[in-house]
């Protein structure tokens, strides 16, 4: 009887809200603990669903309908007799009722799905109307390409002349852009300190802050060559960048120098350019990318009072005092000189040795911070300009080490084997590639997804992107001797000019084309709507898990109350629907602690030259203290309070954390979704699995004990040290791994920005960390 | 309206006029039995953007044949709906080519364009057609067409089914063509009307069209896109289309006094060559095109009438066949002039010179 008329009442309330069918109809106090209803209120109370209704209500409502005493309207008739809820709430309760067996199938289907993803890849195509790529023909002629090579010529001579103080070479650029026809400036970069500062984390690096102890010598200096478009609007420029250590230039950074001067000088005769073209020599003696990054800040943010105050003080005298003739000196402006927005970026740089190559090779970089990527036609024309236009052999980055694993091999194999007899049955259906391509998508694939993860940018890309500016890096791989290098500058620079072309005639800024993407080949890439998918199985159960182990949890309370009536005092506050909030509460503080872990490193870099490990044993060491003081001075943790009460509430603790970690989860997405990917990889397991071990030993049997094994070696790998290590050793060998690698690491997420280290000390840690408490509960 | 009078008696022709004079609003009726004297053409580039030069290149190929042959400036309105000889990609500023062989600029110095650039929207195209302007717009930007009038519609650009894009932002239905030029038939602006249609599934555009004395002509059938012809990768961007190529190609080898019939120019198309299926339609159109000359729409050649009495001249109830062809005089200075460049025109202008189809379809661009 009792139990009939619960129904009733959750199906009168279902249609009124979701949530109060599935949670808060048990969590009703048993109609007994209620004072009699007072049968005078009025009739409109039953059916306004606002007010909580009990069996007693709707046994009274019935009553009344059944007497006759009230008519109630044909509409309220219709809510009442409502056969059953919508179908969306009984798959949701059916879903909740069998979370374990979902779990188990959407985690399988999530990895599944992973390993799909080469097989799911679509060639890339161009998307934007306007871009053209290769329907113009090159003009770049072997007389320019040479010009390149006595560029390069006068560079590496220059190079091999002793007393270089890193000021002749920007001083022949700009000989040469004055030359040809350009405007000239210069800039001027500090070394910027990488220090992390935890409050601007998210600001980017600082603006302005200059060390005083540096002198002239030691700064560097930025050639920037700009060449107007003749009929343009001056509204946007296209950049090319190469970069180069002007205090010791290499063989190979010439040559992008000879690239670049070639393009650029043939780029200041033509009469096509819509968009200006800007040059920028940027000088690496303090790091590739921190040339670039002062120099776009100082583009986008430096009022001109400052500029010109800057340049005063060391470029002035040190380049502009050299000998420069007064035709010269007009091209050569203190000022800094600004082009339009950018609309691309091209950053150009020669491989030192070319690796794996049969013919000239280009390998393309696109990760910039935080998994952000350039658009997709960026890469596309490149890639198409290269293999169509020059014969050039074009890479993306992959993880070798993946190539010779058998099982990867085995799995591709296996998927052949699907599509040979999915063809069979029907020659419509066409999926499966060839194993090797399986292998070599599943290599690339994985790089892409580390690189986005990881979210350091791959190259000086990476400062573009921070300004919405799409931008690539193309290293170029020669397979030439030196007599042969007139003609790696002549197919390098028209590949360059054909991508300016294309570029140039750009209406927009780019934007038919995906900016989330994983490159599985040059080629072939995953978008995201088919990559989401896999992310989207994998953490779907975390929700129906913890729906399942509350409503599990409430249940059980409930019938603990009715079995354990002798604990009067305690049985209301522990076992309403509200003690959630309990564990809330803890799961809120070890986040908290999470916080703290994350701002320490800021302090230990305050004590200048210890070693990575000593500072990753006081991180560890200050963090366990810090988690000890968290929790004693919440006492949310604390041991000694109601211990009993503990091993019954582990269903609730683990409830939270899940739904914490999805949050956690499903919010890093959207910033990064790579790092969202990885970290459901390591957290799904763990927080699903976590059983505290008492339990499992309590159960003795066979399926328990390997639960509890699982359980703890799901904790160990999760630990972010011990997973990082573990990565590495896997990709690259074992003997290399030190463990101080991983304060390295962590240090390079910081001076990076990466959201990852946001998402490793306030997501995973605190994460494992509670599923440490949930194993470790005890009775 | 000489040859469907041709064999009829003399006297029922007489007595029909009569009746028709005295029902002055029948409009078909009037229109069917007047004269054709006049001769305009609406030349539409519809397109924006570096990359489709190739529609207004087309557009400026067919005004300057229609020009050879003999329809004035200012019975041509021009609509070009950006401005690519003044584009800063284009590596020859100021001039246009529909040839990679680069021996015509289309773009020369007289060309008047009537309409440009954002001025080119559906609702002064209708408003072109309907003759219904504000007050403000000048002659030269009107249709000042009459019932005596052939009209010349050519429309490229970006289509699909029963559709025309207008500048990247809005459309021309079927629908809306059919009703404008159902009301320039009411409104008695056109005697004869040959809309030509150069994008994706041309044909559909036609569907809706129920007006009598309305030919049609469009590059493609429902379902087929329509192709670029080659690519000029000097300028870099592709510079004609297939259907308007081959017509220009057709009218290459003609001067204003040939009588190449418009069956002729129909049956000239060769699906394979265009790579889509032209589609015209006739369903609405009196004459047999066999009989009809191309320049009837794309010149401007008038038959003059010779008669005892200058004052009687225009009274077509007098009127006898002439035996002499001969270019009237009403087309005025600019026709002079376009006869007079005609021949040089011919010699750089064939478009079979040095011409080289690209085999590859990446190159190809479409319509659709």
């Amino acid at each position: 009887m009792n139990e009939h008329q619960g129904a009733g009442a959750r199906q009168v309330l279902s249609h009124s809200s979701v949530y109060s069918s599935v949670f808060r109809i048990p969590a009703i106090p048993p109609a007994t603990s209620l004072p009699p209803f007072p049968r005078q209120e009025p009739y409109s109370l039953i059916f306004d669903h606002r007010l909580v209704q009990t069996e007693t209500q709707l046994q009274c409502a019935r009553e009344w309908r059944e007497s006759g005493s009230l008519t109630p309207t044909m509409a309220e008739v219709a809510a009442f007799v409502k056969p059953k809820p919508r179908p969306i709430i009984r798959i949701g309760l059916f879903l909740i009722s069998q979370s374990l067996l979902v779990s188990i199938i959407c985690c399988v289907a999530g990895v599944l799905a992973l390993l799909l993803l080469p097989v799911l890849a679509k060639n890339t195509y161009i998307s934007e109307n306007a871009l053209m790529p290769g329907s113009a023909s090159p003009m770049l002629s072997s007389a320019d390409a040479s010009d390149g090579h006595i560029f390069l010529n006068k560079i590496m001579s220059m190079d091999s002349t002793s007393t270089n103080t890193g000021t002749e070479i920007p001083e022949m650029i700009g000989k040469h852009i004055i030359e040809s026809g350009g405007e000239v400036n210069y800039h001027q970069i500090q070394p910027i300190s990488d220090n992390f500062h935890p409050l601007q984390f998210f600001l980017g690096p600082d603006v302005g802050i200059v060390q005083e102890n540096y002198s002239c010598t030691s700064y560097g200096i930025n050639t920037v060559g700009i060449v107007r478009a003749p009929r343009g609007d001056g509204k946007e420029a296209i950049v090319i960048l190469t970069p180069y250590n002007s205090v010791k230039t290499t063989t190979s950074e010439a040559l992008s120098l000879g690239v670049a001067y070639s393009v650029f000088s043939l780029l200041s005769r033509v009469s096509w350019l819509a968009k200006d073209i800007i040059w920028l020599a940027a000088d690496s003696r303090h790091g590739e990318h921190a040339a670039v990054a002062a120099w776009l800040r100082d583009y986008y943010a430096l009022s001109r009072g400052d500029l010109e105050k800057n340049q005063d003080m060391c470029v002035a005298s040190s380049v502009l005092g050299h000998e420069l003739t007064s035709v010269q000196r007009n091209g050569v402006s203190n000022g800094f000189r600004r082009a339009g927005t950018m609309a691309a970026a091209l950053v150009i740089k020669v491989a030192d040795s070319s690796t794996g190559f049969e013919k000239d090779g280009l390998k393309i970089y696109a990760e910039a911070s935080n998994g952000q990527m350039p658009n997709l036609d960026l890469i596309n024309i490149v890639n198409y300009l290269a293999v169509h236009g020059q014969g050039l052999q074009v890479r993306v980055e992959k993880i070798w080490s993946l190539l010779d694993s058998w099982w990867l091999y085995s799995l591709g194999e296996l998927q052949e084997l699907l599509g040979k007899v999915a063809k069979s049955l029907n020659p419509d259906w066409k999926f499966g590639i060839p194993a090797s391509d399986y292998v070599e998508g599943c290599a690339t694939l994985a790089s892409s997804l580390y690189n986005q993860a990881l979210g350091v940018p791959t190259g000086p890309h990476g400062a573009f992107r921070d300004f919405q500016v799409d931008s690539i890096t193309l290293e170029f791989s020669p397979r030439f001797s030196s007599s042969q290098r007139v003609l790696f500058l002549l197919h390098v620079g028209r590949l360059v000019e054909g991508v300016i072309r294309s570029v140039n005639n750009l209406l927009e800024k780019f934007h038919q084309s995906f900016f989330l993407y994983l490159m599985t080949s040059p080629s072939r890439f995953v978008s995201v709507g088919v990559y989401m998918i896999a992310f989207a199985l994998l953490i779907a159960p975390l929700p129906l898990v913890a729906a399942a182990l509350f409503s599990d949890k409430l249940k059980s309370g409930k019938d603990d109350v009715s079995l354990e009536p002798s604990h009067p005092g305690e049985s209301f506050p522990t076992f309403t629907a509200w003690n959630w909030l309990h564990t809330a509460k803890t799961v809120l503080i070890v986040h908290l602690w999470g916080a703290i872990v994350t701002i320490i490193p800021y302090f230990l870099s305050q004590f200048p030259n210890s070693s990575p490990l000593t500072n990753l044993s006081m991180w560890i060491a200050s963090s366990l203290v810090g988690l000890f003081f968290t929790c004693a001075a919440s006492g949310s943790l604390s041991i000694s309070r109601a211990s009993q009460l503990q091993i019954r509430e582990w269903t609730l603790l683990k409830a939270v954390t899940v739904t914490a970690a999805f949050i956690g989860l499903c919010l890093m997405s959207v910033i990064n979704y790579a790092t969202a990917q990885i970290g459901a990889l390591l957290l799904v397991p763990m927080c699903l699995m976590a059983v505290p071990l008492r339990i499992d030993m309590a159960d003795k049997t066979m399926k328990a004990l390997l639960r509890g094994a699982c359980n703890i070696l799901l904790v160990f790998a999760g630990f972010p040290p011990t997973a990082f290590l573990m990565m590495r050793g896997a990709l690259d060998s074992f003997e290399r791994v030190r463990i101080d690698d991983f304060w390295n690491w962590t240090e390079s997420l910081r001076a990076w920005n990466s959201a990852t280290y946001i998402y490793i000390c306030m997501v995973h840690l605190p994460c494992w960390v509670l599923c440490i408490r949930i194993l470790l509960l005890r009775r | 309206m000489a040859t469907s009078f041709k064999f009829k008696p003399l006297t029922i022709s007489i007595l029909l006029l009569f009746l028709y004079n005295a029902i002055a609003s029948s409009a078909s009726g009037s229109s069917s039995t007047t004269m054709h004297t006049n001769n305009w053409a609406i030349l539409v580039c519809t397109s924006r953007f570096w990359f489709n030069y190739r529609h207004m290149a087309n557009t400026l190929s067919l005004y300057r044949t229609v020009k050879r042959l003999g329809i004035p400036d200012e019975r041509i309105i021009l609509m070009l709906a950006d401005d690519m000889a003044c584009n800063a990609r284009n590596k020859y500023p100021a001039q246009v080519f529909n040839n990679e062989n680069h021996l015509l600029n289309l773009y020369g110095d007289n060309v008047e364009v009537d309409y440009r650039g954002y001025e080119v929207t559906v609702e002064n195209f209708l408003r072109i057609l309907t003759g219904r302007h504000e007050r403000a717009v000048p002659r030269s930007k009107r249709l000042l067409s009459d019932e005596g009038s052939h009209i010349l519609l050519y429309m490229t650009g970006h289509g699909g089914d029963e559709f025309l894009k207008f500048q990247d932002s809005e459309e021309l239905q079927s629908h809306d063509l059919a009703d404008a030029v159902k009301q320039m038939k009411e409104k008695r602006r056109f005697k004869e009307l040959l809309i030509m249609v150069d994008t994706c599934q041309a044909a559909t555009l036609f569907s809706q069209l129920q007006s009598p004395g309305v030919l049609a002509i469009g590059s493609s059938k429902k379902g087929e896109n329509s192709y670029s012809h080659h690519l000029d990768s000097d300028v870099g961007v592709s510079v004609v289309d297939r259907f308007t190529f081959y017509t220009l190609a057709f009218f290459e080898s003609l001067n204003m006094y040939d009588n190449a019939s418009l069956s002729s120019l129909f049956t000239s198309y060769n699906p394979n060559t265009l790579m889509s299926t032209a589609y015209y339609r006739t369903d609405l159109y009196q004459r047999r095109l066999e009989e009809v000359p191309v320049t009837n729409f794309f010149g401007s050649v008038m038959e003059t009438i010779h008669t005892d009495s200058p004052y009687r001249a225009f009274s077509n109830r007098y009127y006898r066949k002439s035996k002499t062809e001969m270019p009237s005089d009403q087309s005025g200075g600019g026709n002079r002039r376009a006869l007079k460049d005609l021949d040089i025109l011919e010699e750089l202008a064939d478009p079979k010179l040095n011409v080289r189809p690209l085999q590859s379809t990446y190159l190809l661009v479409h319509e659709g």
